[in-house]
């Protein structure tokens, strides 16, 4: 368990094993079909066939992906409300001609969208997406920091629980004052441990020759082309029924 | 505030993204170099940019009686610049919409302009120019750090007024529209960020002044007052 939901499911996942490129060509080809479809059937239907494959074939827990989808549906939900109310006209605000189709259109879009970005969230640990950052000519020294960003975000995340519990357990959030206080001091442990374990890191690679980069062997996955064909005529799919439905 | 994946037409999510492209390829370019020169300071970087991660799962405390989390690039911006930031604040929306499902992908961009650019940028100028004023540390930071969340909130609600304007009124009615939703909890958290930009660096400046010193927030023996002239 590293602390964060979608990244546990990740790692558990019935797709663990399949090759990251494989799994990001059927979601990059989902995302695409949902943004630039009509939002019914295209979003709708990407939306169906993304929750079908999530909790079916990739095995993502219902639970875990219901909650992540839970932020951006808030922001989805609030965004389109106040993308449909009109407010320059005489008798103060009200809703757009057209309110219903366009939030539905709005929402449509995004909800399929973020859900395929869920899916693969939830199939792809971000240490077998980082590598396609440097075969996309990302320059090694970014792909580096991004990785040691990776690496020490759950070691950290650790900390900040572990302090925030002792603070808690000493009454550091029983009031608005004090939980301010408490944050600030929350804050600032974090990012000195931060520093300290980076610089004990940095001596002992120093120590063991570190001279360029922290090269690792990538794990190599192989790929399927069933999968792959199933990604291109899955999304061109839709497309064909999206036309002849609409 | 991060817009959603697919919130935002395809023609706008990738003006946006060519729009924040400069200022995170010339971040890139800064932290090559400076790999390039120090080869550690991949690992202080790293530990940059997940401090900032890390802080957006701080809860503060909000008017509303829920909680708020923090955008985190108010202090990235006084501590490590805003070019750093630039590229340290993409890694981390990339992080938080692959981890988190806050954000998107094809909404990187836009999120990217509004959150890792105009942010850091806007918190790091507040910053200076309140020290240039003869203000003290603590003055300058909450001034930083709050301004960094609010032109955060402001360039969010600017995209979404450009992509959804009013029909009746147009771009600034729709800017009016979303400033207007989203002050009910940004304003708020802007202020509470501040406030925890002032404690966080009054524990630095005990705990970790040799840090503060080396990245250039102290000069060796600039005493620190709580809110006069240094």
């Amino acid at each position: 368990m590293t602390g964060l939901a979608v990244d546990d499911a990740a790692w558990a996942s019935a797709w663990r094993r399949r090759a990251p490129g494989d799994k990001m060509l059927l979601c990059g080809g989902l995302v695409v079909t949902a943004l630039v479809l009509p939002a019914w059937p295209g979003s709708a239907l990407v939306g169906a066939v993304v929750v079908a494959l999530a909790l079916g074939p990739a095995r993502v827990p219902a639970r875990t992906f219901l909650r992540a989808a839970r932020w951006p549906a808030a922001f989805i939900a609030v965004g389109a409300v106040t993308a449909v109310v009109e407010v320059g006209g005489g008798g103060g605000p009200g809703w757009a001609p057209d309110a219903a189709a366009r939030a539905g259109s709005l929402v449509g879009h995004a909800l399929a969208g973020s859900a395929a970005v869920l899916l693969l969230a939830t199939t792809t640990p971000m240490s077998d997406l980082l590598p396609a950052l440097r075969r996309a000519r990302v320059p090694d020294a970014v792909v580096e920091v991004a990785s040691v960003v990776y690496r020490l975000l759950f070691v950290l995340l650790g900390s900040l629980h572990t302090i925030r519990e002792a603070q808690t357990a000493r009454m550091g959030y029983s009031s608005v004052a004090r939980s301010y206080r408490s944050s600030g001091a929350l804050a600032a442990a974090v990012l000195t441990r931060s520093w300290d374990r980076a610089r004990r890191m940095q001596e002992g690679l120093a120590g063991r020759g570190m001279e360029t980069g922290l090269r690792v062997l990538p794990e190599v996955l192989p790929s399927s082309w069933a999968f792959l064909a199933g990604s291109v005529a899955g999304p061109a799919a839709i497309v064909v029924a999206s036309s002849v439905a609409t | 505030m991060h817009i959603a994946e697919g919130f935002l037409p395809a023609g706008h999510a990738a003006g946006w993204t060519i729009a924040a492209a400069p200022f995170v390829v010339h971040g890139a370019r800064a932290v090559v170099r400076e790999v390039r020169e120090n080869p550690g300071s991949t690992l202080l970087l790293g530990a940059a940019g997940a401090f900032t991660f890390v802080l957006s799962a701080v809860k503060l405390p909000s008017v509303t009686g829920s909680s708020s989390h923090p955008t985190g690039t108010g202090p990235g911006a006084i501590l490590f610049r805003p070019p750093v930031m630039a590229l340290l604040g993409t890694v981390v929306l990339l992080f938080q919409a692959l981890l988190l499902a806050h954000g998107g992908l094809t909404t990187l961009g836009a999120n990217a302009f509004a959150f890792a650019v105009v942010g850091p940028w806007t918190g790091y100028a507040a910053y200076r120019l309140t020290r240039a004023a003869g203000a003290g540390l603590m003055p300058a930071v909450f001034a930083g750090v709050a301004l960094a969340d609010l032109a955060t909130y402001v360039t969010t609600s600017f995209q979404l007024a450009l992509a959804f304007p009013d029909a009746e009124s147009g771009l600034v009615g729709g800017l009016l529209k979303f400033l207007g939703v989203f002050a009910v909890t940004q304003i708020p958290l802007a202020i509470g960020e501040g406030l925890l930009g002032v404690l966080l660096f009054r524990v630095l400046t005990v705990n970790a002044r040799p840090e503060l010193e080396r990245l250039g927030v102290l000069k060796p023996a600039e005493p620190v007052t709580p809110g006069g002239a240094a």
